[in-house]
Formats: structure tokens, sequence, C-alpha cells
């Protein structure tokens, strides 16, 4: 948890693959482009400077404000992430992109075209909801050929662009059926497969895959990152879930209340968020204030909080709050538990509150005060669940495979691979 | 951007040549867009309100004002003689007291109609479904006719001493009613989310109580529209209550028709109309609040319907007789009685001899065309209203559908949406009669439209708009703006989401709208019945004609008038249903 640079090389090689990516870290727009703001003005992608959209406003009264003051870039063929909680304002602002809200401030420019006063339709850009909306009077092949009539394109050249599409979405042969009879999944093919047909210069993705479960979510995701990629497409991708803004895009950039707060890449802003909200949204589960973790928990653990804040990054001087992840958090049990070993820092007694069983792994939920008052936390076990052969023959004198149950109380640690630092306040 | 420029360098040829073309073929100057949807905007409202304007708020507001105006200075007198009148004040009471009974008892019926005919699923519903709505489209006149055949001595309840009488009107005004309460809330009936119901019974509700404090309330807001919409119909029937009335009955409506044009006291009519205005203007603006209502509970419903068979239970067995009591006895008793009376010569003997004199211009000459030739005269003016109805009536459709950005704009939007289902309330009488007063030079242009014949398809059109417009808005309204902003994104231009988003998914409703214009349109009578010159006279009009007159012929001929207009008014509403395809009855 103190040093961020190996921290993140070691993320870099590890987690995009469980993510389903598909390019390498190669691709990757180095840190230098990842700055809150405007970047380098080639005059190529989509500059968007100081965006404002404002809604309900009338004669005087300002209404609401839904993105307030954005500034943000994307470069060609790159995918750039807009992440936020619901009414964050990132739609609002993938609207004003596409052209279908008016901005009420800033400017949005376009191969270095300045895009206020072009229609939507004139944008030449792609857009693709939620829910698809695919048009229900048109079958597969003609929801898909839609932009391509649009822009008289030639019939022959349209079904071939067409059954390429429909290839590329893994969706051959789909054409003459009706969108009524696709599933969930399907139809967000076939919507990207539309979206992508005219060769937009730029696409708009607004939660692309929310309305879908949560295991063809992810796979679509990877897939989606896969199309994208092959098709060199420039694009916008609106979510709340951050889980999927790091598997299909090469930038996230966090919004909130009509703000942007961070632009980095996923493993970059993983690793370093830029402060309390952007870790708290990411899945950051406390936080501790870094002096205070010194001089509270266990005896003894005060020289392993020594080494502690000198080695920060530059500018990390001042108050710094130890964001502790997902993952940030173990149980010690047994004395001869390796990880009483390898975890350097503090020590915490945890009350157990439940022990749960969840994607291989066993979450335990500990009531535990890391010195900002006691919280309910999840503290991962290294005592995996028993495996298959330990049913037939148990090892050790404790059947749980050595689980805490409720009421127990266990010694926790901080793994400083699931933390990060970020500025108080 | 290292990617970037890895991305471009990759790039296939085809792909970069095609991507040129695309673009090349978008990059118009944005100016000219702008200015060309404004005006296409400019035009879809513009053309519907000078069509209203002129042919409805005009006449109608010159009618209004001649009950005021003497001589060029406000006198209200003719209101100080025609309201001192007890006979105004009796058609007052008469008006209200059949507009109120015909009401609650459509209401009445019409419920467990609803239940049975939208909850329960069972053999023969389709078609029962359609036999309920048959009567809405049928002509007025036809619908006279047929209660009248039943009422009179020699008729099937001749016993009932009906003719001529308050309880006869009010049978009649209840039998085209009953489908209205039926569609409106069975429709909404059959989406209901029954899981409500189910959790309330599961709380160990009763089924009774379950209909009382969970299903009835629920459908309140749909009874509550229905109600106010029958009350609407039933204070402005007038083709039913001129020939099932007699001297003795009559409404606010027929005292107008008696006023102009057997007694060419047009103050009196025009006194009359505003009295009829105010009636009318209170039972509209209750109507629009439950409309509100209703539509802001119709977003809580599925889309899938709740109908399940039909069970044994001593409950469902007693609906379901006594729905079967309402088709019977209301619906099909009294057309099966024309029918039947119409193969009946003037002597009693069973044959085609009404039909046949249908060629004929009637005993003693009491028609100048034959009846054949009426049913030409009316099916062309109804193509024309039909055409001129679906014009004026989808334009106003797409507007009112539109959700504009501006505050302003979307006020104008609500206002332009109620200022057509004006034209739904204010009776048929009034505009024709206004039609009469004012357009014998239109718009100041010397040029009487009064004998030109264009004025009967006008009228028509009139009434028929509100149809059109409440047929097409809710399905226009239920397309996902979405839709058309992926369709904008993806390069079409405004015109082109419109062609191609928005007229296919309204096309089937547009069909319905059509059918429901045309059936209209052929059964008008009100307005027509100022307007149709003798020579021109349409099918309800020789009908009414024809019952008027002495001769046993005449009467024989006007009930097969009648079937025949019934049949093609039936079989155009009938075939317009099946476009429907099973969305529910919700255009009023």
């Amino acid at each position: 948890m103190r040093d961020t640079a190996p921290r993140e090389a070691e993320r870099a090689e590890a987690g995009p693959g469980e993510a389903g990516r598909v390019v390498g870290e190669p691709a990757r727009p180095g840190p230098a482009a990842a700055q809150v703001g405007p970047a380098v003005g080639d005059g190529a992608g989509l500059e968007v400077t100081s965006a404002v959209v404002r809604y309900g406003g009338r004669r005087g009264r300002a209404g609401t404000t839904a993105v307030d003051g954005v500034s943000l870039s994307v470069a060609p063929g790159e995918v750039v992430a807009l992440l936020g909680p619901s009414g964050c304002g990132k739609s609002s602002l993938l609207r004003a992109v596409a052209g279908l809200e008016p901005l009420a401030g800033g400017r949005v420019v376009f191969g270095g075209d300045d895009l206020a006063g072009v229609p939507v339709h004139r944008r030449g850009f792609g857009l693709m909801f939620q829910d698809g909306q695919l048009f229900p009077h048109r079958d597969v092949s003609r929801n898909v050929a839609y932009g391509l009539e649009a822009a008289g394109v030639p019939r022959a050249e349209r079904a071939a662009r067409v059954a390429e599409l429909l290839s590329d979405v893994g969706l051959d042969g789909y054409g003459p059926r009706a969108v009524a009879t696709l599933s969930g999944g399907e139809r967000q093919r076939v919507a990207l497969a539309r979206a992508l047909a005219p060769r937009p210069r730029l696409l708009l993705l607004d939660e692309p895959l929310s309305a879908l479960d949560r295991g063809l979510r992810e796979r679509l995701a990877a897939e989606l990152r896969e199309v994208l990629v092959a098709t060199r497409t420039t694009a916008v991708f609106v979510t709340h879930d951050h889980d999927e803004a790091f598997a299909v895009a090469d930038r996230v950039a966090v919004m909130d209340r009509g703000r942007l707060l961070q632009v980095a890449p996923p493993a970059e802003l993983w690793g370093a968020p830029a402060s309390r909200r952007v870790a708290e949204f990411l899945g950051y589960q406390a936080f501790v204030p870094e002096g205070l973790a010194g001089t509270t928990g266990r005896p003894g653990a005060d020289s392993a909080a020594a080494d502690g804040p000198g080695e920060r990054e530059p500018g990390g001087s001042g108050d710094r709050l130890v964001a502790v992840g997902p993952a940030g958090l173990r149980v010690l049990c047994g004395l001869d538990n390796p990880a009483r070993a390898t975890l350097p820092g503090l020590r915490w007694e945890a009350a157990v509150v439940a022990t749960a069983f969840r994607r291989g792994r066993v979450e335990v939920t500990v009531d535990v005060d890391l010195g900002a008052g006691t919280e309910r936390l999840v503290a991962l076990s290294d005592v995996g669940p028993v495996a298959p052969g330990a049913l037939v023959t148990p090892v050790g004198p404790r059947s749980g495979g050595g689980l805490p149950v409720t009421g127990d109380t266990v010694t926790v640690a901080l793994d400083p691979a699931g933390c990060a630092t970020v500025p108080a306040g | 951007m290292d990617r970037g420029n890895d991305r471009l360098s990759l790039t296939t040829d085809a792909g970069a040549a095609d991507q040129d073309v695309g673009r090349g073929m978008r990059a118009h100057s944005a100016t000219r867009v702008l200015v060309g949807p404004a005006a296409a905007w400019g035009l879809a409202v513009g053309v519907p309100l000078l069509f209203l304007g002129v042919f409805f708020a005009w006449p109608v507001v010159s009618l209004v004002a001649r009950g005021f105006v003497t001589d060029g200075a406000l006198d209200l007198g003719g209101f100080g003689e025609v309201l001192g009148r007890p006979r105004t004040w009796r058609l007052v009471g008469l008006t209200l007291g059949q507009a109120t009974l015909g009401t609650a008892l459509s209401v009445l019926l019409g419920l467990p109609l609803a239940y049975t005919l939208y909850r329960r699923s069972f053999p023969g519903r389709t078609l029962l479904r359609g036999l309920v709505t048959v009567p809405f489209v049928l002509p007025t006149v036809v619908v006279g006719v047929a209660f009248r055949t039943l009422f009179v001595h020699s008729g099937l309840l001749g016993a009932w001493g009906l003719e001529e009488s308050l309880a006869g009107i009010v049978v009649a005004l209840v039998f085209f009613n009953v489908s209205v309460v039926v569609r409106t809330v069975g429709g909404l009936w059959e989406r209901l989310d029954p899981r409500a119901e189910q959790a309330a019974a599961a709380l160990g509700a009763s089924p009774w109580r379950v209909l009382r404090t969970v299903t009835l309330p629920s459908l309140g807001p749909a009874i509550a529209s229905a109600a106010s919409v029958v009350f609407l119909f039933c204070a402005t029937a007038f083709g039913v209550v001129l020939v099932l009335g007699g001297v003795r009955f009559g409404t606010i409506e027929t005292e107008i028709w008696v006023r102009t044009t057997q007694f060419l006291d047009l103050r009196s009519a025009s006194v009359l109309s505003v009295l009829q205005l105010v009636v009318v203007t209170l039972a509209l603006f209750v109507s629009g609040r439950a409309r509100a209502r209703r539509e802001a509970a119709l977003s809580l419903v599925s889309d899938v319907s709740a109908a399940r068979p039909l069970r044994w239970t001593p409950a469902d067995a007693l609906v379901l007789l006594v729905s079967l009591a309402i088709v019977g006895g209301l619906m099909v008793l009294p057309l099966a009685g024309l029918v039947a009376r119409s193969f009946r010569g003037p002597t009693g003997e069973w044959g085609l001899s009404n039909y046949v004199a249908l060629g004929t211009t009637g005993e003693r000459n009491a028609l100048v065309v034959t009846v054949w030739e009426a049913l030409g005269n009316s099916v062309r003016t109804a193509l024309w209203a039909t055409l001129i109805a679906v014009v004026v009536g989808g334009l106003v459709a797409l507007v009112v559908s539109r959700r504009p950005r501006a505050h302003g704009a979307r006020r104008a939007v609500a206002l332009l949406d109620a200022a057509f289902m004006l034209p739904l309330g204010v009776s048929a009488v009034t505009v024709g009669f206004g039609f009469f007063v004012t357009l014998d030079r239109p718009l100041g242009i010397p040029f009487d439209l009064r004998t030109s014949g264009a004025l009967v398809p006008i009228a028509q059109a009139v009434v028929a708009v509100p149809l059109v417009v409440r047929t097409v808005l809710p399905v226009l309204r239920a397309v996902d703006p979405r839709l058309r902003e992926v369709a904008a994104v993806l390069g079409s231009a405004p015109g082109r989401v419109l062609r191609t988003v928005d007229v296919p998914l309204a096309a089937r409703s547009l069909g319905l709208a059509v059918g429901f214009a045309f059936a209209v349109s052929l059964g008008e009578f009100g307005a027509t019945s100022f307007l149709a010159r003798p020579d021109a006279a349409t099918l309800p009009v020789v009908i009414f004609r024809l019952i008027g007159r002495p001769g046993a012929e005449n009467y024989g001929m006007a009930l097969a008038a009648s079937v025949v207009l019934a049949a093609l008014t039936a079989s155009v509403m009938m075939l317009a249903e099946r476009l429907r395809g099973d969305r529910a009855g919700e255009e009023l």
C-alpha cells in the first residue's frame, strides 16, 4: 500500500486479463494523456471544453445543472468510459455530444470542427441505448441497414455491409429475424451492429449493457471491447458499473454531480484514485487516516507504520487516507497462516458478523474499528472453502475448514495490494 | 496517442474509402437544415388551426354572438325571453335527466360486461367484443328507428308503453354508450396487474372485498373518464331523441333544430346553443380531468393481458349470465327486430319489397333522390370527410405527441390538444347551424359555401377529427423518443425520421382512424341535416325523412335503408377493428 508504482505494474499484468481484455497494455495511452482537462489539441478526435448542460431552465430561472463545466478529450480510436452514479450527468454529457441536448455553455469539437449548430443527423456519430431501441417495424437486417439507407449507400453495398456487421457481432444469418424474437443480448448486438454500420466517426454508448443480467453483461463487455478495437472505433461509453468501464475502456472518466473528478486508464484509476469520492465510487470500503492508523491498532504495529508516509508519490505530503479496497482487508486465521508473515503493517481485532462464499472466495463480514469508529467491512479469508478432496479427508481439528463463524473474534490486516492512498478531505 | 496512430495505419483501404463517401453525403450546410423543420412544424400547426378556426370556432362563436347582439348592440333580451319560457327549463331538465340516467345505467351495465369481455377468456369472446363495439358507431337515426320498431304498438315491446317516453330514450342511449364504458374500462381492466388483487387476497380479503378495495379504486379513473364522455354523448344526443321523443320529449339539441328548421327562430336557437355550450363545457372539463388521471394510471399497468379462462364458479356464471342478458336484450334484440321487420312489407307479408323500394323515391315521392342515390351521396361525402379528418387529425396528433423542450411551447401543445377535443363536445347541430349562418360569405369571400355541397363533408370532418386524434395520439405518444434520436444520430433528417419511424409505427392506428372517421361520417346526422341539399341528401337524412312521412311503404323503406346503413357502418368498423390488433379501446 505504500508503493503505487510497482503495484500498478503488477495489476497491469494480472488485471485486464480477467476482464476479458483483447488488446494488451501497449494500446493504452500513456499516463501523460490521462490528465483532466483538454489534452494536446491535435485537432483529431473529440474535444469537449467546459460543457454545461441545464434542464428545465426558463425565463430567468436556471433549472438544474446536469453537466457543470466538463472538459474531456477522446483521441481517435480511443474508448473512454464515463463512469458515475445515476444522475451524475454522464448521460446528459453523452447526449450533448450527440447533439440531442443543447449546450448551455462550452464547446463540443470533433476533428477540429465546432459542432455548435450541426444538427444531430449531420454529425456522423453512432448511438446505442441501454435497451437497444431497435425499430420494431424492421427486421434485423433492415435495422442494421437503417443508417446506410440514410447515407444513400447502394443496395448491394448495403447488403454486404449488413452481413459483415452481423458476422462481426456474432449474429450470422439473423438478418430476416423480427426484432421481437430476439433475446436481450441479441438485441444489444443488433443495436451495436446498427450503430457501427455507417462507420461512425464517434460511437456513443449509453449504458448499453445495463439491462442485461450479470453473466451476459460480462461476456458482452468483452465482446464489445473486441468489436470496438477490431473496427478501430472511437467511442464514449457511459456506465455506472466500474467493472464494465474497466473491461471496455482505454481510459475511464469518473463523474459526480455534473463534474469530472478524474480521468485515467483503469489500472491507474484503481491504483491511485484522485479523491475519496472517486475511491468510494470504485468500491473502496473504508478510509483510514494514515496518521491515525499509526497510533491505534495493536501494540507493536508502530514500527510497521513508521516507514509509511515518506514513500508516497511526490506531492502526497500532508493528510492522506488509506483507502481499503474490496480485497484490501484480510482475515488472519491461525498462527501458521502464511499471510501473517507476508502482510506488513497493522493488525486489528474484528468481530465476525457473517461468512459468505462468493465467487470462489470466502468473504467474512466483520465489525472492526480501523481508527475511524466501528465499521462493518468485508474481509477476505485466505483459508479457502473446503475443497472436494477435503470433504473426504477432513484436515485439522476445525470442521469448517478453518472458516470463522459468527461471533468469532478474528485478526484482520490490510493487504497493500488491495489498498490505495487518497488525499484526505 | 499511440493506439490511435496504430489504428490509423491499420485501417483497410476499402474501409477508408467507404468512410469518405459516407461523410461526404452528410456534409451539408447546417443553417438550411434548421429552417426546414421550423417551416414544416409551422405548417403542421397552421393547417389544423386554420381548419378549426374557419370551420369550427368562427361558426360557433358567430352563433353564440347572435344570441347576445342585436343590430350591433349588446342585447341580452333574447336570453331573458328564452330563459323565461317554462318550456326551456323543462328541456334543460330533460336533457340533464336523460343524460344522468343514461350515464348511470351505461356504467352499471358496462362494468359486468367489461369484466366478462376483458378479464375472462372463453370461446366466442372476440365475436361478443365485436358485437358490443358495433352500437357505438351505428348511426343515431338507425338506432332510433330500431328502437321505435320495438316500442310501437305493433312492436315486440309494444305492451310496455315505451313509445315516446323518457324510458325509451334512456334505453336507446344506454344501447349506444354501454360500448364506450366497456371499451374504456375494459381496456384498463385487462391490463391491470393482477398481483395487487392477489396480494390483497393473500392478506385475507374476500373476493367482494378485493373488488371493493383494490379493483374498483384502480379502475376509478377509467370509470370516471368513461362516465363523463357518456354524459357528454347523452347530453348532446340528437338523432335518437328526435326519432324516439316525439313531440313531448326533447333536449336542448333537438329544440335548437326545431327552432331553426320549423320556426326560423334563429335568436332562440342561438341562446339555446349558448346554454348547450355551458353544459358541454362543464362535462368536457370533468372528462379532461378524468382522462389525465387515467393516462397517469395507465402507466402503472403491464402490457400483458391479465385475462384468465372463464371458470364455472357461481360468481363467474352470474356475471356471464348478466353479460349475455345485456348483450341479448339490449343489443341483439333491437337490431334483430329491425332486420326482421325490414323484411315485412306494408301489409305484413314477408319479402324483399322494402329493399326493392329502395330504388324509388318513396310513396308519393317523399324523397328527391332514391335511397340508393342517397347511399352513393353518403359514401362520397364520407370519403371526403375521412380524407379531411385524417389529414387534419393526423397533423394534430403528430404535433401534440411531441414534447418540446421550451416551457411555452409545451403549454401551447397542451392547449392545441384541448382545442381539438372541443368538437367532440360541441353539438353537431350547433356546428351545422353555425355553418348555416356564417358560411354564406366564408372569410368575407363572396362565395356561398352552403350551396356548393362542400360543407357537408367539412362538417362531418369537424365531428370526426377528435376521434382520429384520440386514436392516433396514444400510439404516437407511446413511441419512445429515443427511437427517433437513434434514427437522427444514424443520419436521418427530421423528415426522414417521420417517414421511417413515426409513420410506420402509427400506420395501424391510422388505418383504424380511417375506419372510425368513415363510419362516423357515414352516420353523421346532426350537422348534415342542416346542410345537405335535398338532391344531395345522405342516407341518415333520407331515413329520417322517410319515417317522418305518412305511409307504411315509406316506413318499410326507412327500415330497409337503416339495415343497409347499419350493415355498411358495422362492416367498415369491423374491418378497422382488425387493424387495431389487440390494443384496447383508449381513444376516448
